[in-house]
């Protein structure tokens, strides 16, 4: 009796013992007390979503062209995993040196901001105490938590056109349509050759159908998505009911393929674009990429395209006027992605000069520009056109030139201020409405998610 | 038949056994009539219990604690609130909603898995050919993982997919659609890939009970005309009851929490009709950085799963006595 | 079990069998086809030219075995002590045991880091070893408890009689009767194990430190989902798993027909 007495108070203790020592130490402070080591020799880490292995090592290759003795491992997780991943990385002392986060969602700078460190002094040291004004502004503004800068931005995102396959337009003789009248009738040229015509994906919380709410949004009252963003105008008013009904009438009047509540934007509507099962996308200004042969190729293998068939000519195309008011498309932009520091880094100096490389220095803003991806945020960085092979340079040259040039220049917010909820709550109210509900139904959903954001709830 | 041969070789080994440390004849004594208790065993299931409790404790010890506050897991503010997000629950209606589909999940897996597994098991233990190739195509699903299956499945009830092409190559392409997108479908392609992946656990359990089922008994009830249905309703069916027990007590703690098929195939959508607890748990946890509120469904859901599973097993239990 | 004496109800039942098999094949088809398009055989050059992927394998193999090997010591010595040893409040720890089976992978996710980092295990397999064993334990335990009831008490009463501890007891008599049920928790745990692809995501820092589990996501970036390669990534870790449950598939069946569930 008293041996298993002995051993089950063992057991107990041993137990206790084992979670008192791990629940102590839970969390332990955020700075670290050296001096953050080298600011030109270590080896550092480095988590993103994107770009793949290929491209991350190729922009390594070029920050070590000016960085020689920086050794950056790569790890890219997907972007479903990202945030999940990030977390618990980022509580740990294990976590990565640098890691990239959005200006918005789950795994935004903002929410992980409590584990970054504060950039603002190296940035006055690299770009001048005026640094704010050689970049992008809304990086700043969107990154500047309680007064510190926890990102450093290096590309800014941008979307409101469609982009349509041109060869396909050019087999059936269409021109690209500017009116409803005129989308309608390709439309029924597309089906009846039995090619889709408009497809969009809103299945997961991508949320790309936001993009297309936004352009109709713009369409019918420019500077009303701008106004919810900032809280002056709510999401139940009528210019959204409108919105979502002139989305929902695109299902009805079949210009947008049946199905899209299933569809996921990324793989299967592009990959359904891509292997010409459709015509027309809405996709924002880094689907341009897709018009050099080197992605292109990448792309079409991964939609499971022969290597053997014809490169497709991708070109831009503004929407169509739905609400027949003429008011001009504008192309509405984000600050996309920055570099974060991890606080707790061991070679946090290092880390830092990685960090602001993409953004702040020439070579790395030409990285990303040339990418056609993205635009760079720093001031004045211009693709090197010359040095980018493109599938059909003829025709796609001059207008992927002015949608570069009109992303480069727009100041409208694309989504960046939106809340979680609030962001699921439109994801919501548009597949609904697809889905054939009432849009007058939906909006006040999306105006109460709103205020629960409001209310950090 | 196997086990008594063992018995009667193990026992022979096991008088030829140690000398030393001899128990007394009156132990022996006691040990025969069944009265001298057994030994303790604690330490025997020491090891399982400080691997398995010892780590995953604290992770539920946490979740409670997390549970009773506000935080969005990095910020060093979190604020208490007691039972505030328990109370949320209450209100929610995609929470309500998740319960629901878990419930019709359960239902409708456990009853297709089962059934599918006893007829399976019974139509492989017949005399049949290419035995072991089905056996195998069935039991394969089981073996990949959920990751790589998931994208499979939305390639076949996509609107331009293998579903809609077999439909139409047989005649009704009227009924081709977008499966995935439309009405109640989601909630079943989710279950018909669920069924799918687990039939084959299932039937090779069924498969080994059945194994027990003596061939005497078989044969008696073939000889007085029972037909093959009824031998599988009235003397399979009894037979296999804890196997049954066992199954529905995994089935129904795997469908509160299912999160891996309704995420990668449907994303819990359209419009929350995919919507399981784990996949909310997953929303609200990583999307919307509400931590607490997602802690909070997590102990919820570890309670209704292991009261469900105390259910089960307790009725499992009584229907084993009574057919005694 | 059902008559198949006359050759017309023989027929009858392989084409029953037959029906209900091709849904389950049917998907698997459709994989393999999958992973065929575009470029073909190509795409299965690529896929085992992805640098490091041998040591992948290895890696995964590694991790299969170490989880099984504990799985394994544990789920004897406990369905020992649950079956045949006499414990005080013996159920509140079995069902302790169960609750650990019903937590989802994403609630897990940051105790069981801060637990793993403060154990020192970051970035090794360790990391993911013991939570990977941990989780499938509880399992492997009720089954092995159903299987280990089915082994008769006097067994184990006659060898106390003939003055052996408990210790012998175990290896002796008990060990040599459990290898249909080890059988079965090898099957089951390899499986498990090899698939497992959250918690190395999270905890497996190196390059040459990942399994083969995360390889399909090598060809997914943000904007090119590379569904024919991540298929054929699929095709082939999954022939290892495949190919072992085949071989195994013997003792497998009779490891649970021995017993396992009553």
């Amino acid at each position: 009796m008293t041996f298993s007495h002995s051993k089950r108070a063992a057991m107990i203790s041993a137990m206790s013992a084992l979670v008192l020592a791990i629940s102590a130490c839970g969390n332990s402070s955020g700075t670290s007390e050296d001096d953050g080591g080298s600011a030109t020799s270590a080896s550092i880490s480095w988590w993103s979503w994107s770009p793949d292995n290929v491209v991350a090592n190729h922009e390594i290759a070029e920050f070590n062209k000016q960085f020689p003795d920086i050794k950056v491992t790569y790890k890219q997780v997907p972007s479903e995993n990202y945030a999940a991943a990030l977390r618990p990385a980022l509580a740990s002392n294990e976590g990565p040196d640098v890691y990239t986060v959005n200006a918005s969602g789950a795994f935004s700078g903002q929410v992980m901001a409590p584990y970054a460190y504060d950039l603002t002094a190296a940035m006055e040291k690299q770009l001048g105490p005026d640094w704010k004004s050689k970049v992008y502004p809304e990086g700043p503004k969107a990154w500047t938590v309680d007064g510190r800068l926890i990102a450093s931005e290096f590309a800014k995102q941008s979307a409101g056109i469609l982009w349509i396959n041109q060869d396909l337009f050019d087999k059936y003789d269409l021109e690209p349509p500017t009116t409803l009248a005129e989308w309608k009738s390709v439309c029924q040229t597309f089906r009846s050759n039995g090619v889709g015509c408009f497809r969009q994906g809103m299945s997961g919380s991508a949320g790309f159908e936001l993009d297309l709410l936004h352009m109709i949004t713009n369409n019918i009252q420019p500077g009303a998505w701008t106004e919810a963003l900032n809280g002056t105008r709510p999401w139940n008013d009528p210019v959204f009911v409108q919105a979502l009904e002139t989305m929902q009438m695109l299902t009805t009047e079949k210009i947008m393929d049946e199905g899209a509540l299933g569809f996921t934007q990324y793989p299967d509507v592009n990959n359904a674009f891509l292997s010409g099962k459709t015509a027309m996308v809405e996709l924002g200004t880094w689907y341009a990429q897709n018009a050099t042969k080197v992605v292109l190729d990448a792309s079409l293998e991964g939609a499971g395209v022969s290597p053997s068939a014809k490169r497709m000519t991708v070109m831009p195309m503004t929407m169509p006027d739905l609400a027949g008011k003429g008011h001009p498309e504008t192309i509405f932009s984000d600050p996309d992605t920055g570099q974060s520091v991890n606080a707790k880094s061991k070679n946090r100096n290092a880390a830092v000069t990685f960090a602001l490389w993409l953004g702040t220095t020439p070579e790395g803003g030409q990285v990303v520009a040339n990418t056609l991806e993205a635009v760079s945020t720093l001031n004045g960085v211009q693709p090197e056109w010359d040095k980018i092979d493109l599938v059909n340079p003829k025709v796609q040259l001059p207008a992927i030139k002015k949608i570069t040039e009109q992303a480069e220049a727009a100041t409208e917010p694309r989504a960046v201020g939106l809340g979680a909820q609030t962001l699921e709550a439109l994801n919501n109210a548009c597949q609904a409405v697809t889905g054939g509900k009432s849009p007058a139904s939906v909006v006040d959903a999306i105006q109460q998610a709103a205020e629960q954001d409001k209310q950090g709830r | 038949m196997t086990t008594q041969k063992a018995h009667v070789t193990t026992q022979a080994q096991a008088s030829t056994a140690s000398p030393g440390s001899a128990t007394t004849a009156e132990e022996a004594a006691q040990l025969r009539s069944g009265r001298l208790s057994r030994p303790n065993g604690l330490a025997w299931i020491l090891p399982a219990m400080v691997v398995s409790v010892g780590l995953l404790y604290y992770c539920i010890g946490y979740t409670g604690y997390i549970s009773t506050l506000s935080w969005d897991g990095a910020s060093p503010l979190r604020r208490f609130v007691g039972l505030a997000n328990y109370r949320r629950m209450l209100g929610d209606p995609v929470f309500r909603g998740a319960l629901w589909h878990t419930v019709v999940f359960f239902i409708v897996t456990f009853v297709a898995e089962v059934i599918l597994g006893i007829v399976f098991a019974a139509l492989l233990h017949s005399r049949l050919y290419l035995r072991t190739l089905y056996k195998i195509l069935i039991f394969v699903p089981a073996v990949l993982a959920t990751t790589t299956t998931a994208p499979v499945f939305r390639v076949i009830y996509a609107q331009d997919g293998a579903l809609n092409d077999v439909l139409q190559a047989v005649g009704l392409g009227a009924y081709a659609q977008p499966w995935i997108a439309t009405g109640v479908f989601p909630l079943l392609i989710v279950i018909s890939m669920q069924v799918w992946q687990s039939t084959g656990v299932v039937f090779v359990l069924y498969y080994a009970a059945m194994g027990q089922v003596e061939d005497e008994i078989l044969e008696a009830a073939r000889i007085d005309g029972a037909s093959d249905l009824r031998i599988l309703v009235s003397i399979v069916w009894p037979g296999v009851r804890g196997t049954t027990t066992a199954i529905a007590i995994l089935t129904a703690i795997g469908s509160l929490k299912t999160f891996d098929i309704p995420f990668l195939v449907t994303s819990g959508g359209p419009n929350y009709t995919t919507e399981f607890l784990g996949t909310q748990i997953y929303r609200v946890s990583v999307s919307y950085s509400q931590v607490g509120y997602g802690a909070a469904l997590s102990i919820v859901l570890l309670v209704l799963a292991l009261g469900t599973a105390l259910i089960i097993n307790v009725g499992g239990r009584r229907e084993k006595r009574a057919d005694v | 079990m059902f008559e198949t004496r006359r050759l017309r109800t023989r027929l009858l039942l392989q084409l029953l069998l037959t029906t209900l098999v091709v849904p389950f094949v049917f998907p698997l088809v459709t994989m393999v086809r999958v992973s065929l398009s575009g470029a073909g055989w190509g795409n299965y050059q690529t896929v085992l030219s992805v640098p490091l992927l041998p040591r992948f394998f290895l890696n995964s193999a590694l991790l299969a075995g170490a989880v099984i090997l504990i799985v394994l010591a544990c789920t004897l010595t406990a369905a020992f002590g649950f079956s045949k040893l006499r414990i005080v409040g013996k159920e509140v720890y079995f069902w302790c045991l169960l609750a650990a089976l019903t937590l989802p992978g994403v609630v897990l996710l940051t105790p069981l880091f801060a637990t793993v980092t403060r154990l020192g295990a970051y970035n090794t397999l360790w990391a993911v070893i013991l939570p990977v064993a941990a989780l499938q334990i509880p399992f492997t335990t009720l089954l092995a408890r159903n299987f280990v009831d089915g082994i008769p008490d006097q067994l184990v009463e006659a060898a106390r009689i003939d003055g052996a501890n408990m210790l012998r007891t175990f290896a002796y008599v008990l060990f040599p009767l459990t290898r249909p049920i080890i059988a079965a928790v090898v099957v089951l745990v390899f499986i498990n194990s090899w698939n497992e692809f959250l918690l190395p995501l999270l905890l497996l820092q190196d390059p040459e430190g990942q399994v083969v589990s995360l390889v399909p996501q090598f060809f997914v970036s943000q904007y090119t989902n590379d569904q024919t390669k991540v298929l054929t990534a699929a095709v082939l870790s999954g022939l290892p798993v495949v190919i072992a449950y085949v071989c195994l598939q013997r003792f497998f069946e009779r490891g649970l027909a021995a017993g396992a569930l009553k």
